[in-house]
Parts: C-alpha cells; sequence; structure tokens
C-alpha cells in the first residue's frame, strides 16, 4: 500500500546552495514522523517543498499516490496537507474563531453573488461553519478564548489555534513546523495530547518539526535526522537515540 | 483537563469590546438612512449639495478601505476608479443619450475592470512602495487619458453631463438627487459588509495579515486579490457615476493627486479597515473644505496637518473614538 | 530626420541631468530609511520657492542658494525625525501616507502665500544659446548640466574620501552594523533625509529657471523622479543618475520620431512597464522589488 505522504530523493537548491539534498523519506496514516537536525540542516526548506512554498529541483513528492510537487500551495492545501508555520502563522488581526474559519474557508460554500443577494443558503452556510469552528476550538480546550484577537493570545495559546486552523478541515497530512518553541511545560503536555489524538484517533499523518528532544522522543513513532541537507538516519526514537553518528552530528549539540 | 485552567486566562486584555451580533449592528443600517429623509426639508440648496457630495464619497471611501484597509495593499489607484466611473458615466450620458441611470452599473463595471487592471502588478507580486508607485502611475496616465482624448472626453475642459434622470423622472433639485444617492450608498455599505462578514473578507484580511499562511489554508490569494481590486472598482465606479450626477461637469482635473490625498485622508481619518469609518470620514473630510471656500490652500495645509496628527495619534481613525462610545460602532475589519 | 538627433540627444541629456538629481535625492533619503519619501516632490518645490524668497530679501545669489539648501535640510532632518521616525516600525501605509501629507501640507501653505500668482527665478546669467556645429546648446542647459555634475562629483568625493562618506556606505550596506559601530541611527535617517531634501531643492532650484514656480510643480518632479529610480534600479544611486538620463533622453526621442504625447507620458510608461517587465532595472536587485 502507498504511504500517505511519499517523498523520493528530493533535492532543493537555492542557486548554488544544496538546501535539501536526495531525501527520500514517507509517513503514513495515523503516523507521527518527527524531523530533527541542526540549524540549517533543511528541514523547513523540506517542509516548503512539501507544501508548495519551495520549489524542487529534482525527485517526486506524492500525496496517496499522487504528484504534488509543481502545484501552487493553495492547492496542495486544497489536496489535504496543511501546515504550521515556524514563527506562527496565526491572522494576528483576526480572532481565534475567525482563524479558523480562514482555516475551513474551502467548506463554507457561500458564493460571492448569494452573499450579494442576501440569499439564505450563504448566510446558513457562513452560520453553520461558525459553529463548526467554535466546536473544534472547544474540542482542542480552547473554546473559551474563541474571540479573542489572536494578537492577544499567549505564545501557548497561538500554537495551539494554528494546530486547531490547520486540522480545521481534517487534513489527512499535517506539518507542524516547531510546534513548541516558546511553551511552558503544561502547554507542551496538552500540545503532546493533541498531537497523539490526532494521530490515534483521526489517522492524521503527522510530520514534525522539533527541536525539542524530550518532546520528539515521547511523540515520534518514527525520527528523521537531516545534516547538511541529507538523511542521516530514520528510525524509531529509541534507536535514533543510540545511534552514535546521530549523537555526534546533533544530539550532541543540542 | 488540568491545565485548562492556566490557559483560560488570556493576558487580562479582556476590557476590548466585543463586536456586536450581525443583527443589532444592521439596524445601523435602515436606522441611520431613516433619520436622514427629512434631511432636504431642513437644508438650501448648497448645503443639500455638500450633504450629496458626502454620499458620494461614501462608496468612494468604502471601495478605498477594501484595497488600502481590508487587503491591506498600498495602492494609489482609487481616484483612477473614481475618474472611469464618472467619465462612463458622463460619456454614455452624453454622447449616446442615456438616461443617468442606466449608466449607474456600465460605469461600476468600469470601475471593476480598471480594478483588474490595476491588480495585475500586485498579482505579479509587486508589493510596498513600488506597488504603490505604479498604480500612481496607472492613475496619471488615466488623467492624460482624460486630458487628451478630446473625442470622447472633451479634453482639459471636461464635459457637460446632462441633467441626471432616474425612470424617466428629472433630478432637477439637489434633494431629489439625495434621495438616489441615499439608496446608493447604503447598498454600498451593505453589500459591502456582507462581503467583508462572509469567507471572502476573512480571506481579505488573511492576506493582509500573513500571505504565505492564507495560502496555506487553501485561499487562492490571487483571486481573492483580484476580487477585492475589482469589488473595490466596482464601487467607486458607481461613486463616480454619481459624482458626475451630483456636478454636472466631469473634468481630468477632478482626478488629480489632490483628490488621491483627500481620498485617503477620508479613510485615514475615518478609520482604515473599517466601514463606520468610511463613513465617518466621507462625512468629516468633504464637508471640512466647504469651510475654505476663497482661501486657496488653506485646504491643503490644514488636511496635510490633520493626516499628520490622526497618523501619530489616533491611528484608527475617528471610527475607534465611536467604538468607545457604543459597541454597535465596534468594527469587526480593523486591527492596531 | 537623423539631422535632429544629436540635438535631440543633447537636450535630453541636459534634462536628463535635472530627473537624475531628484532621482538621486530620493534615493538618498530612501536607502538611510527604506522609506519612498511620497511628499518629496514639495520638498523640490520648497527649495525653489526658498531660493526665490531669499534672492527676493536681496541677498546675492551664491548664499542665497546656499542658504536655502541649508534650509530645506534642516526641513527635511526635522520632519523626519519628528513625525516619521515615530512611526518607522508601523505599517508601510501610514509612512506613504506621512509623507504625502507633510508634502500636501508644504504645497497648501504654498498655495497660500503665492496662490495663482506667477512667479519666476530671476536668472544670475544672461540667458544666451551657443551652436555646436548644428546643435543649439542653451545657457540654462548648460548650467543644468555643470551644476548636476558638480554636486555629483562632490558627493563622490564625500562618500570615497571622508569619514562621514565611509560611514554613509557602511550603513547602506547594513543598518545593523550601523548600530554595532555606535552610530546614532535616529540621527543618521534625520540627517540623510535632510540631504535628500537639500539636493531635492538643488534640482527645484534648477527647475525654477526653465519654468514658471506654481506649488505643484513638485508633482510633475517626482513621478519624473520616481521613473528615473525604477529605470535604474530601485535604491541605486547610479541608477538613480543613468535612469534619469536616459529618461531625459526617451522623452525627447519618442517625442519626436513617435509621437509628441510621449513627452508627457514617458515617465508613465516607463514605471509601469519596468516595474513589470524588469524590475531590477540597469542597477538595482530584482529581490528589493518583490517581497
Amino acid at each position: 500500500m502507498a504511504s500517505l505522504l511519499e517523498i523520493s530523493d528530493v533535492s532543493v537548491r537555492f542557486g548554488g546552495l544544496v538546501a535539501v539534498d536526495g531525501v527520500s523519506l514517507a509517513v503514513g496514516a495515523g503516523e507521527i514522523c518527527a524531523l530533527i537536525g541542526p540549524n540549517g540542516a533543511g528541514k523547513t526548506t523540506l517542509f516548503n517543498a512539501v507544501s508548495g512554498n519551495a520549489a524542487i529541483s529534482s525527485g517526486r513528492i506524492l500525496l496517496k499516490g499522487e504528484p504534488i510537487h509543481g502545484l501552487a500551495p493553495h492547492q496542495i492545501s486544497a489536496k489535504g496537507v496543511r501546515r504550521t508555520f515556524q514563527n506562527g502563522g496565526l491572522f494576528a488581526g483576526l480572532t481565534a474563531l475567525e482563524n479558523v474559519l480562514v482555516g475551513l474557508h474551502a467548506k463554507v460554500g457561500s458564493g460571492f453573488l448569494g452573499l450579494l443577494a442576501g440569499a439564505r443558503a450563504s448566510e446558513r452556510a457562513e452560520s453553520s461553519s461558525t459553529e463548526q469552528a467554535r466546536a473544534l476550538l472547544d474540542l482542542m480546550e480552547v473554546g473559551h478564548i474563541a474571540d479573542e484577537l489572536a494578537s492577544d493570545l499567549s505564545g501557548g495559546q497561538q500554537r495551539i489555534v494554528e494546530i486547531v486552523r490547520a486540522i480545521a478541515t481534517e487534513p489527512p497530512l499535517l506539518l507542524l513546523d516547531e510546534p513548541a518553541v516558546g511553551l511552558a511545560p503544561h502547554m507542551r503536555e496538552q500540545l503532546v495530547r493533541i498531537i497523539r489524538r490526532l494521530a490515534a484517533e483521526q489517522g492524521v499523518g503527522i510530520l514534525l518539526i522539533e527541536h525539542a528532544i524530550e518532546l520528539v522522543m515521547a511523540v515520534a513513532d518514527r525520527v528523521v535526522v537531516l545534516n547538511y541537507g541529507r538523511k542521516v538516519a530514520d528510525a524509531p526514537p529509541e534507536q535514533v537515540r543510540a545511534d552514535k553518528a546521530v549523537l555526534e552530528a546533533y544530539l550532541g549539540h543540542a | 483537563m488540568t491545565d485548562a485552567a492556566p490557559i483560560a486566562n488570556p493576558t487580562g486584555k479582556s476590557g476590548r469590546s466585543k463586536p456586536p451580533a450581525a443583527r443589532q449592528r444592521r439596524t445601523l443600517f435602515w436606522a441611520v438612512p431613516l433619520l436622514l429623509l427629512p434631511l432636504p426639508l431642513f437644508l438650501d440648496q448648497y448645503k443639500q449639495y455638500v450633504a450629496n457630495l458626502i454620499l458620494v464619497y461614501v462608496p468612494v471611501a468604502v471601495g478605498f478601505n477594501i484595497v488600502i484597509g481590508n487587503l491591506g495593499l498600498l495602492a494609489f489607484s482609487n481616484v483612477a476608479f473614481f475618474g472611469i466611473g464618472a467619465y462612463a458615466s458622463g460619456v454614455l450620458a452624453l454622447k449616446l443619450g442615456w438616461p443617468w441611470w442606466t449608466t449607474i452599473l456600465p460605469a461600476g463595471l468600469m470601475g471593476a475592470l480598471a480594478g483588474c487592471t490595476a491588480s495585475v502588478p500586485a498579482l505579479r507580486g509587486v508589493r510596498l512602495f513600488y506597488l504603490a508607485i505604479m498604480t500612481l502611475a496607472f492613475g496619471e496616465l488615466l488623467r492624460w487619458v482624460y486630458i487628451r482624448w478630446v473625442p470622447v472626453t472633451g479634453g482639459s475642459f471636461g464635459m457637460s453631463v446632462p441633467q441626471p434622470s432616474v425612470l424617466g423622472w428629472t433630478l432637477s433639485t439637489e434633494g431629489q438627487k439625495f434621495y438616489v444617492f441615499l439608496v446608493l450608498a447604503v447598498l454600498a455599505v451593505v453589500l459591502t459588509d456582507r462581503i467583508l462578514r462572509s469567507r471572502f473578507g476573512r480571506a481579505f484580511m488573511a492576506i493582509k495579515d500573513n500571505e504565505l499562511a492564507a495560502a496555506a489554508m487553501g485561499i487562492p490569494t490571487d483571486r481573492y486579490i483580484l476580487l477585492a481590486f475589482a469589488w473595490s472598482g466596482f464601487v467607486v465606479g458607481i461613486g463616480g457615476s454619481m459624482y458626475a450626477a451630483l456636478v454636472g461637469h466631469v473634468t481630468p482635473v477632478a482626478f488629480d493627486l489632490t483628490e488621491l490625498i483627500l481620498e485617503f485622508a477620508v479613510v485615514m481619518v475615518g478609520g482604515l479597515g473599517s466601514l463606520v469609518g468610511s463613513v465617518v470620514g466621507a462625512a468629516v473630510i468633504t464637508a471640512a473644505p466647504e469651510f475654505f471656500r476663497g482661501l486657496p490652500g488653506a485646504q491643503e495645509l490644514l488636511f496635510g496637518v490633520l493626516i499628520v496628527l490622526v497618523i501619530l495619534f489616533l491611528p484608527r481613525g475617528l471610527a475607534s473614538l465611536l467604538a468607545r462610545l457604543h459597541p454597535i460602532f465596534v468594527d469587526r475589519h480593523y486591527r492596531d | 530626420m537623423l539631422a535632429v538627433l544629436p540635438q535631440l540627444l543633447v537636450s535630453g541629456v541636459a534634462t536628463g541631468m535635472l530627473y537624475a538629481l531628484i532621482a538621486l535625492s530620493l534615493t538618498v533619503g530612501y536607502r538611510a530609511t527604506t522609506v519612498v519619501n511620497f511628499g518629496h516632490g514639495d520638498m523640490v518645490m520648497a527649495g525653489a520657492y526658498a531660493a526665490l524668497v531669499l534672492v527676493g530679501w536681496g541677498l546675492p545669489y551664491a548664499p542665497a542658494l546656499l542658504l536655502a539648501l541649508a534650509g530645506l535640510f534642516l526641513l527635511g532632518a526635522a520632519t523626519q525625525r519628528a513625525l516619521l521616525q515615530p512611526i518607522l516600525a508601523g505599517p508601510h501605509l501610514s509612512l506613504a501616507m506621512m509623507a504625502l501629507a507633510i508634502g500636501y501640507a508644504m504645497r497648501g501653505a504654498a498655495r497660500m502665500e503665492w496662490g495663482s500668482e506667477v512667479v519666476t527665478l530671476p536668472r544670475p546669467y544672461e540667458q544666451d544659446a551657443f551652436m555646436l556645429g548644428t546643435v543649439v546648446l542653451t545657457m540654462d542647459e548648460l548650467v543644468i548640466a555643470g551644476v548636476v555634475l558638480a554636486l555629483l562629483a562632490a558627493l563622490v568625493v564625500i562618500i570615497n574620501l571622508t569619514p562621514v562618506g565611509r560611514l554613509i556606505q557602511a550603513v547602506f550596506q547594513s543598518q545593523r552594523g550601523a548600530a554595532l559601530v555606535g552610530l546614532d541611527v535616529h540621527s543618521f535617517h534625520g540627517a540623510m533625509w535632510g540631504a535628500g531634501a537639500a539636493l531635492g531643492a538643488a534640482g527645484g532650484i534648477l527647475l525654477g529657471l526653465l519654468v514658471p514656480l506654481t506649488p505643484d510643480i513638485g508633482v510633475y518632479t517626482l513621478i519624473r523622479g520616481f521613473a528615473a529610480m525604477t529605470l535604474g534600479g530601485f535604491g541605486s544611486p547610479i541608477g538613480a543618475v543613468v535612469g534619469g538620463v536616459v529618461l531625459g533622453v526617451m522623452e525627447k526621442l519618442l517625442g519626436f520620431y513617435v509621437s509628441t504625447v510621449f513627452i508627457d507620458i514617458t515617465a508613465y510608461l516607463v514605471t509601469i512597464l519596468v516595474l513589470l517587465i524588469w524590475p531590477s532595472g540597469l542597477f538595482g536587485r530584482r529581490a528589493a522589488v518583490r517581497v
């Protein structure tokens, strides 16, 4: 059976710089795969290649066996790849609820002309989506901040809302770029719980970039280590932890 | 669930007024026009003219605000849409003999077309000051067309627009124009409100805040930038058509850089990204110059200083003051 | 047709020198602060009027001009420090709007004082024309070319051979580096904005030799300054100068060989087409235009 996401022999070059160099990896449904490596190892670039924000110079990226490289980011998103951003990608001027509604954008069935004409169907589509977004925030334990502006939320709340926004359309694949950065310990626990629930209960395949090793060890089914754009290890967490080469390349400096 | 408690406490800024329910807000849309209905009874022709001019600037400001306030793009092309609308109405009425009211929709569509054209640089990735300079050049280029295309536009001297009529009724007094303009201005506000409160408006604001993230949420950003410019052009074009009907004379000089700054002042003083602000700004700024007739330059000096002060001390415009008075004026569509 | 070419080139270059000066003055403020001064045209205008006033007071020409430039330096530096610096971290829209509004207020002030009077800057020399073979060269054109070349030479010397110049180069390379060497960045921004205004004022005074002064002459020059900057590559000082000269020549050539309408619209077309098709211009970096 084909994996959910299949990255095969992908390279990304910027001018003369090879940011990602012939990397292959696969993520199955319900699997949590962590991507680790020192800064500049090409982790975020690989993410950007999957989400369509960086063009690949060779290789293939398949989602459910169908190539997605070369598509625009919004098209890849529509096919079911959702992501969060390293530095927080919430829309600061929108409330938490509205952020989730943007996540639901394609599912809100209101048409432009219908809206102008004040058509009931369009209004109903808007209000049922609003209910759905509220329910999602509740489900992820952040319902009480639904009407706060994103810019007023704490860093941890922003991370959680960003994840809620990303999974609003129940995408099969979720890319999380350093979701635990700047989180207080209790928020990390909540995050780990949410990530596990998504994989276990909804079968979401998760590709995760993370520097916090203990979080990676706690949550990942598999760990892929990148260094200088190349894959140097791909194994279950306990095995990676024991790998001397990995220790030297990365964990030693962590 | 044990750690729900710590996150239940936001940063303490809970004093922000919540936006009112859509229904409550909508009372403004009929209550305000209703209150204005008897206005022509109290105004002389000149004051009524100024009131009508304010109504002209309502769609103009609403349209401008969509692009610079909601979509957040630095596009200076609004005067171009305004001029196109005015000339479209003028040419159709004068050269083809169409009654004015049948030219309103074509004027809006021409404005929308100009909007699509003006969005091309933005779609090609031009942003910030570069976009501002390009769209500025676009507007000036159009003004040059008005001046040079004499057979159609009447050149520098402009063209006289026949008296406006609606369904066979000639609008011979300012008071009669007022009611037609009121309907058009209210329509512009109501329809734009519907857009801004829907997924379309959310998409505009998402693009403003973070284009990458918006695309990652499956929003085809190009299509929405195009849509915002088109709707902006449509609404402003209708404002142009109203202007032609009100002033009765369309000249290139009405669409120069001074006009751009006036429209900027309306939006900035009213409140960037706020529908309430567009309306309030139109009322305040349009009425002001009438106090400076016969004092050339005083109006420019005053507006310049006013805008400077607003940017420094009231960056969210008069709308933010109104919002403090009553939550019904709280407009969802703006931010710090 | 071809016989006119040398004449067109010569007068094109002369006009182009003026555009070059305006574009360069815009570039100075832009490079220092990364803010485009949409009110710059009004600094140009104010420079011309300042010279007019000072000469009107009976001052000899040279000190009057120097005082006008000094005055515009102070005005530019003061408005930057007081009005733009506080919002420098804010949205670009506010910055653009602030600059526009400052210029607008200045234009209003000029109109209140001079209104619709037609005023002209007296020439400190006899208007004359020389024949160079078949080419006619006016004294105005010579003066413009001479002054602009002298200013450029002075700038090149200052930038390359003085400590201040090296500092400017360092900041143009990297704002952070400048902060590291202990430069007061705010004062620097103000000073460069002032320098831009003073250079622009020099352009305004030269322009005043050619056309009657109105409060609106700044707007006319601003568009051409933008076009020259764009053509040369946004933010490049050399590009601004070359772009200005090329624009001046293009206006004349297109105006004569294609249609006179091009004299008015070359600047608009150049701005739009270059940014759309060739955003790096002659000397710019492509990355600068697209974000």
